[in-house]
């Protein structure tokens, strides 16, 4: 187990490096850089220089990755040039709360998406299935840009929820963390409901496949209860498949919060991201590929440990 | 005796003759009557993104200016409501008979929002740190004249005499560009060389005093900055109370403009920072309609997109399409041949209006009212064309040059903006019906400046804002020299003509002293514009901004921040 964990964590460790190195190289190459961005058309090309030299934006690409990847290699992963401070004190703060937004989404979807997967998965007919069914590709369909418009739409409609950012300006009588938690509901909301569409049809799917199996058909025709069966023989090996799917769920939650971010105002990585992206910032757009890939080694992680703990084949 | 009143009466006419030659600016303005504003009570803004630093001379993005404009305060400030220079931390100034020369006194008793004195010594040290070479906020460029610095000195602790390299007619005006900063606070990082970085995201917000009508009370990375009254600020109400009214200002970070519409409908939001865009118009009118919000119609915005082909000789390699991609003929083609009026419908959805040069009316000083109208005419498009020999030679529809190759070019515009991209598109659909083929490429607004500074292009449809209505003030724009002379930038020696023409009526504009004369010469420069149309314009949007029915006492400007410019006179109803 040991051994497993350690090439997995080396896997990890090499994901993270190569997508901060191809975002740097990327952002490097595209046309434009920041100093033209953030000097404007007023700049005299003498001050654009200077602001080239001075971010080693002048320098050929092969050396500045060069320099970049030695200084990485001490744990300094170069000096945001949008915010002038190092990436490494940005990330972590705007990590924490794509964290906090994914875990909401992620506790969300897996306790609504589940278990209607096992309800919809268990029966073949009849309209709650059918309706559970329906839902779930209505909500698939629909763009997480589109899902936080419309609880955007409804929190100003209703004025029951703040329509957006992460805390008041003033903490509210209820205390901080009830504040963080209205604030939470709509972009929570937004990612999960997509999610646990997925994880319903994924759970059902699994479950159905399981459910003709024969040691399931045996206990039945021996007279087991139905529901007995379906919770106690048949959920374990039906969890598989979605336990393995885990770690695509977790960074895919990353990229799907890009817009919700955006839309809802919440302070994460995806924005942070967005606005390096847009100024050219190569230095900040390397370290929130870095941190979104860690989110991803994570999240695979966490799912191959919990896959070889149920499944010991596929620790090999 | 009788020699006694010769001599006063001499003296008198030597003081009268002085005070004749120096040019006294304006007295002290103070707001108009306040007895019915309510003071107190605080407001919720939004801008798109966050500012980049505390520190106006490292950054110049919209939401660090905004900061600056809510925190610091300059000597001189442009009225943006009225365009005129107005006193603010200089009491009053004289300017030399040579014009070169502007004494300043500053107002007495300022301090900065740390109880230290506002003096001379603030404002030498604040030129100092806006020409530092290892700053890099762009501010020091635009403090120049011909290239070239104005020489600061302190004449005692309440006077400044501010050199200018050459007679210079906006004078004054130019020192709109710079917020005073305090010497106790940032000497150590500007003799340190680490000026672009002090007042950064992560300073203390203590060390961050100032002189304006509100301190930096907290930030919150990605959310918001919450500004306090700051009880030190020096400008004075008409009946004497202090300003500003509000307690407190706070800007909410919200970077997309549907949430920020709601949230202002929902009554969560006071004021936006930038206009509304046109498709949201309908939504804001009938919240306006309702009752809960004002909407705010500023009039005809001061720029217009604008197309514009490299006419730097040699820039584009395939020298027959040179030939005609670089002529005047082609260009006063394009504006005869796109429909101004459908730009304004699907670009502006109505709101706008069409525009033949480089000054839209809404700039009443400079806009020159005999621009010709260039009229919607493909046919007569197409008889131009002819003329430089792109016709329809093989019966296809579309025109060709001499060498048979299609009259094509490629339109470089800005990703992400939709006035541009779809006025790009108009322009292609209309150019697609007299015969020329425009393939439109949007990009990254980077990669789109990157591609005119460098000169590798053969068109752009893009909006380079004017950073000031007086044409003394964009100078770079003007002359050929200029970096901003989008056409063809950094000229040695001007590359036609008529460019050395303007060259010349720039310069005599500039230096000029006398307004009438400023005004014919600027017209002069638009006629040849006219002729030449190094840049076309086809028509600019009028500017709405939606704010909260309980804002009282707003002076709204069609420059951005539109309200917030005069942030200590806004009040709230109770």
């Amino acid at each position: 187990m040991v051994k497993y964990i350690a090439r997995r964590l080396a896997f990890a460790a090499f994901l993270v490096i190569a997508v901060a190195s191809v975002s740097l190289v990327l952002a490097r190459l595209a046309p434009g850089d920041f100093a033209t961005g953030a000097l404007g058309l007023d700049a005299r090309p003498a001050t654009i220089e200077q602001m080239r030299a001075r971010y080693g934006l002048n320098k050929s690409i092969g050396a500045q990755y060069r320099d970049w990847v030695v200084a990485a290699a001490h744990l300094d992963f170069g000096r945001s040039l949008l915010y002038d401070r190092p990436v490494r004190d940005l990330i972590p703060e705007r990590a924490a709360n794509t964290a906090i937004l994914a875990v909401a989404a992620l506790a969300v979807a897996t306790l609504v998406g589940l278990p209607l997967g096992i309800v919809s998965g268990t029966r073949r007919g009849g309209f709650v299935p059918g309706l559970i069914r329906s839902t779930s590709l209505v909500l698939l369909s629909t763009p997480p840009l589109l899902m936080s418009l419309f609880f955007v739409f409804l929190a100003a409609r209703t004025g029951w929820l703040p329509i957006a950012g992460m805390r008041s300006a003033v903490t509210p009588a209820g205390g901080a963390t009830l504040d963080l938690l209205t604030h939470l509901i709509v972009p929570a909301a937004a990612i999960a409901l997509p999610l646990a569409a997925m994880l319903e049809r994924l759970q059902a799917q699994a479950m159905t496949d399981v459910i003709g199996e024969p040691f399931v058909r045996a206990a039945l025709a021996r007279g087991v209860p139905r529901s007995r069966v379906v919770w106690r023989d048949a959920l374990k090996p039906a969890l598989r498949p979605v336990a393995s799917m885990y770690g695509l769920i977790v960074g895919s939650l990353l990229s799907g919060s890009f817009a919700v971010e955006v839309i809802t105002a919440w302070p994460g990585l995806g924005r942070l991201m967005l606005e390096a992206l847009r100024a050219r910032d190569v230095y900040l757009v390397a370290g929130c590929a870095g941190a979104g890939a860690m989110f991803l080694a994570f999240g695979t992680l966490v799912s191959d440990l919990a896959l070889g703990l149920v499944e010991p084949r596929a620790r090999e | 005796m009788t020699g006694h009143p010769r001599k006063v009466a001499a003296f008198i006419v030597t003081l009268a003759t002085i005070a004749a030659a120096c040019r006294s600016g304006p007295r002290p303005e103070t707001p108009a009557s306040t007895s019915a504003v309510q003071r107190g009570g605080e407001i919720v803004a939004s801008v798109r993104s966050e500012p980049r630093s505390f520190n106006r001379l490292a950054a110049r993005d919209s939401t660090t200016v905004l900061v600056s404009t809510l925190t610091q305060a300059k000597l001189v400030r442009v009225n943006q409501a009225t365009q005129e220079a107005e006193p603010w931390l200089a009491d009053s100034w004289t300017t030399s008979p040579d014009g070169r020369v502007v004494t300043l006194k500053l107002r007495p008793g300022v301090v900065f929002s740390d109880g230290h004195p506002f003096t001379a010594d603030d404002v030498v040290f604040t030129f100092d740190a806006a020409y530092d070479e290892q700053t890099h906020g762009g501010v020091g460029d635009s403090l120049r004249v011909n290239g070239q610095k104005l020489k600061v000195a302190a004449i005692d602790p309440q006077t400044v005499a501010i050199t200018f390299p050459q007679p210079f007619a906006a004078g004054v005006q130019l020192l709109d560009n710079l917020p005073m900063l305090p010497r106790h606070k940032l000497e150590a990082a500007l003799k340190g060389g680490t000026l672009g970085s002090a007042w950064s995201l992560s300073t203390p917000l203590s060390e961050v005093v100032a002189l304006g009508p509100f301190v930096v009370a907290r930030y919150d990375p990605g959310q918001r900055v919450v500004f306090d009254r700051n009880p030190h600020y020096f400008r004075k109400a008409a009946d004497g109370s202090a300003l500003p009214y509000l307690d407190r200002i706070t800007v909410d970070i919200i970077p997309d403009q549907n949430a920020e519409m709601l949230r202002l409908e929902a009554g969560q939001l006071d004021v936006m920072t930038s206009e509304i865009a046109p498709e949201a118009y309908a939504l804001l009118k009938r919240a306006a309609d309702a009752g809960r919000v004002k909407l705010l119609d500023l009039g005809v915005g001061y720029n217009a997109n604008a197309l514009w082909f490299n006419l730097k000789p040699g820039a584009i390699p395939d020298r027959d399409r040179a030939r005609w991609l670089q002529r005047d003929e082609l260009r006063r083609a394009i504006s005869m041949g796109v429909n101004r009026q459908e730009i304004i419908d699907t670009v502006f959805l109505g709101a706008g209006v069409a525009v033949y040069g480089p000054e839209t009316p809404s700039n009443k000083q400079w806009y020159w009212a005999g621009e010709p109208k260039t009229p919607y005419d493909p046919a007569g498009a197409k008889q131009l064309l002819a003329s430089i020999g792109l016709v329809d030679r093989n019966s296809d529809g579309m025109l060709e040059d001499a060498d048979n190759k299609p009259a094509r070019f490629t339109l470089l515009t800005q990703k992400g903006r939709p006035d541009l991209e779809r006025g790009a598109n108009v322009i292609r659909d209309n150019l697609q019906k007299i015969g020329v083929i425009v393939d439109v490429a949007a990009l990254d607004s980077g990669a789109v400046i990157e591609g005119f500074l460098s000169a590798k292009y053969e068109a752009v449809y893009f909006n380079p804002d004017k950073t000031a209505l007086d044409p003394a003030l964009n100078q770079d724009f003007w002359v050929s020299s200029g970096s901003a002379h989008m056409w063809n930038m950094n000229q040695k020696t001007p590359a036609t003509e008529w460019e050395r023409r303007i060259d010349e009526l720039m310069a005599r504009q500039t230096a000029a002293s006398d307004p009438r004369e400023r005004k014919v010469r600027y017209d002069e420069v638009q006629k040849i514009f006219a002729e030449h149309l190094p840049i076309l314009y086809f028509a600019a949007p009028r500017i709405y901004v939606g704010v909260s029915s309980r804002l009282t006492n707003l002076t709204p400007a069609i420059s951005k921040p539109q309200l917030l410019w005069s942030a200590d006179t806004i009040a709230v109803a109770r």
